[in-house]
């Protein structure tokens, strides 16, 4: 949406005026031209946080099958690739890549490593599914603390090799914010923070898994997100039980049966049988239930996940699939697929862009070279001009309510800065055979409108900067009409 | 039975003093206060949302601190006995440098209380009210009418951090070292995490009494195994804590229903006999390993700087007094080859300059010979003599000058040369002397004397004239004869006045060689002359020099001498003094090392088992 070059062209642009600079030096130009050859690939999201924070499983829980993790590969970077046929293949540092085995089990796959671990850096899996069409998945290590350098090493090759980043977080402790603040230090980290997505992951068990944990963890989320020193860090805060949500998606017919059979309990019996996790394994149901199918269902379920299940089934979601929609809503997972959608898939260019930028950054810090200047101040030059992100941010803003516009408002802002999409005819809201005339009425109307806006004094800071960034998307608008572009 | 640790105690506080250590004595004093107290202080401590106001609340079955989803405590909550439900904020006045009162007594003049009602703890635990703004660290205070904590129990509940830094927050009233007991509480979800295993080996260094406390045990069907593996972590990381599986959710839900089955369930059962074990067995047991536990501390502590300064010691022989003493030392070598090196430099240069200076000079007499030569080859001394005279006392007079000329500065240079062997002691030592051209130079040339110089006389070219006709007039008068002629006629005459004449030249040439090669030798005699007196005068007046140098030198190495010796004297003395003082010093160290370790011995007798011994002596 930017007047004149657009994100993406600049960033190939700057990649090329660096490929330029640094073309005796092979191993730079072959790191850059990797970048190009990035802008053409899906875009890369990583699953990355603390240990235990569940990254493999919001991993599967996203992919709605039983991928992740690839069993003892503990430090290596596993990629989830779209592919016509489940393969995977593991990259041994300095040998050849060597074709590992993969069993297709009922729900998912197991990939068998038949290398010694610690010499394996990454992992590339295929895997044919709808949720890495547009984009690849890397699960990754757990994220160590802030080393005395400051340094978090894991992190800094997640940001470089993805685009974007699911950050997994328990309850976004300090320690997990202290390693994310760590890799901001870089021109491009600082000035577009629109590349992470804080997950507060393990929902369920916020509040020692009582019945409404979920929704005290999306509260829990929403301020979170509130706090300045997290929006400085993250797009968004979305929480997420990703055991439930995977549950929720992989619900089979016989899980939902037994489901239903002890739905089928009274509640107050039931309720002193899901005391304990030991109580439901061992003890006596009121219903007949195999024990072995007790000890699965609370490995899938969790005793929240089933104490939630329950009670959905006796609230009216009878059926399979409506309790495994329900609980795919109450896990947070659609919200979260939601988010990336918007925040990351419908934004790639921008992300994969941001990407190149910091590549480049990275490589002129790392090994500076005469005229290296040039780049850094294009880099600069292309980050102030790039409204791309400052949309980004109100999208976000907007959605979380935090600019205090009333609904209407925030429904028409959302909508100009492409919260819709982001299309002319979607972000102004008409039908999409509109005249070019009709189009620009439209857009100067909304430009004028927010202009006042972004002028009151007597609305908050916080509105008026939100109003800038709308009218700044308006006159690019116009300014794309004008050179006759649709 | 709690005579001994008492004993132990104060025999602790002692070497405190002694050793001047105020801020270690203040910690035993407190100690000592808090061990003499009956309370039994529990200090809960753990990462965020593990359940640790949950555990205070199931422990004594109310709902004294608030439980939330979030970050509910912000400020430490300290749960102990009151007759009627109570609860107020407590917070020290700012920047109080001041000690806070002894456990259960807190100092009502220094700190300032705010009463809450009881539906606003969970509002003043967050820290939304009570609390001064810009005021010291604060706490909330609990009192609850409990059986448990009417025997002596006082629960502390701490924010939730995995700083090692940041434990118990900024209130001195939840530091690990005031309580008596600590529980780390772990979620029974995950196995103990990396900060959690360095928190307990940063807590179990000053209190030895820690528990940890496996939470939220109801939410898992595996939390056996995760016990097991914890127990194991522990005893991997080296920390001595009993593990105690519980879940607040059954022990609470047990209270509630009345179900001795479900609380024994939770697994707080395990939990409280411990308490009330320490409890009971505060003044006793516990009291003697707190004991121990502070001796260790205090010990290291005091032992660590003697041990810093016993290894200083060894540095500081190398910068102290010694080294001052060697330095001394290589001043006195050093000065020993100085006065070796000048004395060669000033001989070799003497000779060097005295073959120069003589060099020197028959070059120059060599050169005015050589013009005496190439003028009298042609030049008639009669004639040229005077003129001649006078340029060759000129020449001399010059060759003189410059020659004496030369000797002065290179008898300078060779001073120069000496005193540069001096350069190191910093200062000009060159002899307050210059050598001048001596005025009498002239004066002091031999007198040249006119050689006796045949002169061709006129009797002298008469006499010759007339033997060389003779001949001539006889030759041709004889064959005139022959002619009829006369033995006198004009042409024998003619002819014998001819001879006459060549003979007269002949003679004046002969007679000006002679004359030349007289006054050739009387020059070379007279030069020679000037040379050999020119020569001994040099000599004379290098030696001179010379002798003026080496008195000069050897004066200035005398003093230098002397000098370094009362240096290196005084360095001695003060090394030796050293020396004795620091083996005094040790002397001390080593007997306060050894009183250290007495009580280390004894407060290790306390307890049966004895723990580590501490590493008293310097490493070797």
């Amino acid at each position: 949406m930017t007047v004149g070059v657009r994100l993406d062209e600049a960033a190939w642009g700057l990649l090329h005026q660096a490929m330029d600079l640094y073309q005796h030096d092979g191993r730079a130009v072959g790191r850059l031209r990797r970048q190009v050859a990035r802008l053409e690939q899906p875009l890369r999201i990583a699953v990355a946080g603390p240990w235990r924070a569940g990254k493999s499983t919001v991993l599967n829980a996203l992919m709605g099958e039983e991928v992740a993790p690839v069993e003892g590969a503990d430090g290596v970077f596993t990629w989830y690739e779209d592919g016509t046929s489940p393969r995977a293949t593991a990259y041994p540092v300095g040998q050849p890549p060597q074709e590992l085995t993969v069993v297709k089990s009922a729900t998912g796959m197991r990939v068998d490593l038949g290398w010694r671990v610690g010499e394996v850096r990454d992992i590339v899996v295929r895997w044919p599914t709808r949720a890495l069409r547009q984009v690849t998945l890397i699960d990754t290590p757990a994220l160590a603390a802030v080393d005395e350098q400051g340094h978090a090493p894991v992190l800094d090759r997640v940001l470089r090799d993805s685009d974007a980043v699911l950050f997994l977080t328990r309850d976004g402790r300090d320690s997990d914010l202290r390693v994310l603040e760590s890799a901001r230090d870089s021109v491009v980290g600082q000035a577009a923070p629109v590349n992470v997505i804080m997950v507060l992951s393990r929902a369920d068990e916020v509040g020692g898994g009582r019945i409404d944990g979920l929704l005290t963890a999306r509260q829990l989320a929403r301020r979170q997100h509130r706090d300045p020193r997290v929006g400085a860090l993250a797009v968004n805060v979305v929480a997420c039980s990703g055991a439930i949500g995977l549950a929720g998606r992989m619900l089979s017919e016989s899980d939902f049966a037994a489901l239903a059979t002890l739905a089928g309990a009274s509640r107050v019996e039931l309720e002193a049988h899901l005391l304990s996790a030991d109580r439901f394994v061992r003890g006596e149901l009121p219903v007949h239930l195999d024990a072995e199918v007790r000890a699965g269902l609370l490995d899938r379920f969790g005793l929240f996940g089933i104490r939630l299940a329950t009670t959905l089934v006796r609230g009216g979601f009878d059926t399979r699939v409506t309790l495994s929609a329900e609980l795919i809503r109450r896990s947070g997972l659609t919200e979260l697929r939601e988010s990336m959608t918007r925040c990351f898939v419908d934004r790639r260019d921008t992300l994969k862009a941001r990407s190149a930028l910091a590549a480049v950054e990275a490589l002129v810090r790392a090994e500076p070279v005469r005229g290296a200047d040039g780049l850094v101040g294009a880099i600069e030059q292309i980050l102030a001009g790039a409204h791309e992100f400052r949309e980004l941010r109100l999208l976000v803003a907007l959605r979380n309510a935090r600019l205090g516009f009333d609904a209407e408002l925030a429904a028409e802002a959302r909508r100009l800065v492409g919260g819709d999409g982001v299309g002319l005819a979607a972000r102004l809201g008409v039908e999409h055979e509109a005249t070019v005339q009709r189009l620009w009425e439209v857009a100067a109307d909304a430009q004028w409108r927010w202009r006042d806006r972004a002028e009151d004094p007597l609305l908050p800071l916080a509105q008026r900067r939100g109003a800038e960034v709308v009218v700044r998307s308006c006159e690019g608008m116009l300014a794309e009409l004008a050179a006759g572009g649709r | 039975m709690a005579g001994i640790w008492l004993d132990v105690l104060d025999e602790i506080a002692r070497t405190c003093t002694t050793h001047g250590r105020g801020d270690l004595l203040q910690t035993v004093r407190q100690k000592r206060a808090q061990l003499l107290d009956p309370k039994l202080r529990v200090l809960v401590v753990g990462e965020p949302n593990q359940g640790k106001s949950q555990l205070i609340n199931a422990i004594i079955n109310a709902p004294a601190c608030p439980v939330g989803d979030g970050r509910t405590t912000v400020l430490p909550t300290v749960v102990q006995h009151a007759e009627a439900a109570a609860a107020a904020v407590v917070q020290a006045p700012p920047a109080s440098g001041r000690p806070m009162g002894t456990a259960g007594t807190p100092a009502a003049t220094l700190v300032e209380r705010t009463p809450l009602a009881l539906d606003q703890v969970a509002a003043g635990v967050s820290g939304a009210v009570g609390r001064q703004p810009g005021g010291g660290p604060a706490y909330v205070e609990v009192g609850l009418p409990r059986a448990m904590l009417a025997a002596g129990l006082v629960l502390v509940d701490t924010p939730g951090t995995d700083q090692v830094a940041a434990l118990g927050g900024a209130a001195e009233v939840a530091a690990s070292t005031r309580a008596d007991a600590v529980l780390l509480v772990s979620d029974s979800t995950r196995e103990l995490s990396v900060a959690e295993l360095d928190m307990l080996l940063h807590v179990t260094r000053s209190q030895p009494n820690v528990v940890v406390v496996q939470s939220k045990t109801d939410l898992v069907a595996d939390w056996r195994a995760v016990a097991e593996r914890n127990r194991q972590h522990l005893a991997d990381a080296g920390v001595a804590a009993p593990l105690i599986p519980v879940s607040a959710t059954l022990r609470l839900r047990a209270a509630a229903t009345d179900d001795r089955g479900l609380n024994a369930e939770s697994g707080f059962p395990a939990l409280i006999a411990r308490l009330q074990r320490d409890l009971t067995g505060k003044a006793d047991h516990l009291a003697r390993a707190s004991v121990q536990a502070v001796a260790r501390t205090v010990v290291e502590q005091l032992a660590a700087p003697l041990r810093a300064e016993l290894a200083t010691q060894d540095a500081e022989e190398q910068s102290g007094p010694i080294s001052r003493l060697h330095a001394a030392q290589r001043e006195v070598d050093e000065l020993r080859r100085c006065s070796t090196r000048w004395q060669n430099t000033l001989a070799d240069e003497m000779a060097d300059l005295l073959s120069d200076i003589e060099y020197d000079l028959r070059d120059r007499t060599r050169q005015i010979l050589r013009a005496v030569d190439e003028a009298f080859d042609t030049a008639d001394p009669l004639v040229a003599w005077d003129t001649f005279a006078e340029w060759l006392e000129r020449s001399l007079v010059e060759a003189a000058e410059a020659n004496h000329e030369w000797l002065i500065q290179r008898c300078d240079w060779v001073a120069r040369r000496v005193a540069a062997n001096f350069d190191r002691y910093g200062y000009d030592v060159l002899p307050p002397w210059s050598m001048t051209m001596p005025a009498d130079l002239g004066d002091r040339l031999p007198d040249l004397e006119r050689p006796r110089i045949d002169r061709f006389t006129t009797g002298q070219k008469l006499f010759t004239g007339m033997k060389g006709s003779y001949g001539g007039m006889l030759m041709f008068g004889l064959a005139t004869t022959l002619a009829g002629m006369p033995m006198i006629n004009p042409v024998s005459v003619g002819i014998g006045a001819l001879f006459g004449g060549k003979s007269i030249r002949d003679e004046g040439k002969q007679l000006l060689r002679r004359r030349q090669a007289t006054v050739k030798t009387a020059i070379q005699r007279h030069v020679d002359e000037f040379f050999v007196r020119m020569v001994r005068d040099c000599r004379d007046a290098a030696r001179q020099v010379q002798r003026m140098l080496r008195d000069h030198f050897t004066g200035l190495t005398e003093e230098l001498q002397e000098a370094i010796v009362q240096s290196f004297r005084s360095a001695k003395q003060e090394a030796d003094t050293d020396v004795a003082l620091r083996e005094q010093r040790q002397r001390e160290i080593r007997l306060k090392m050894t009183r250290l370790a007495a009580l280390y011995e004894q407060s290790q007798q306390l307890t049966g088992a004895r723990s580590t011994p501490v590493l008293l002596e310097p490493r070797a």
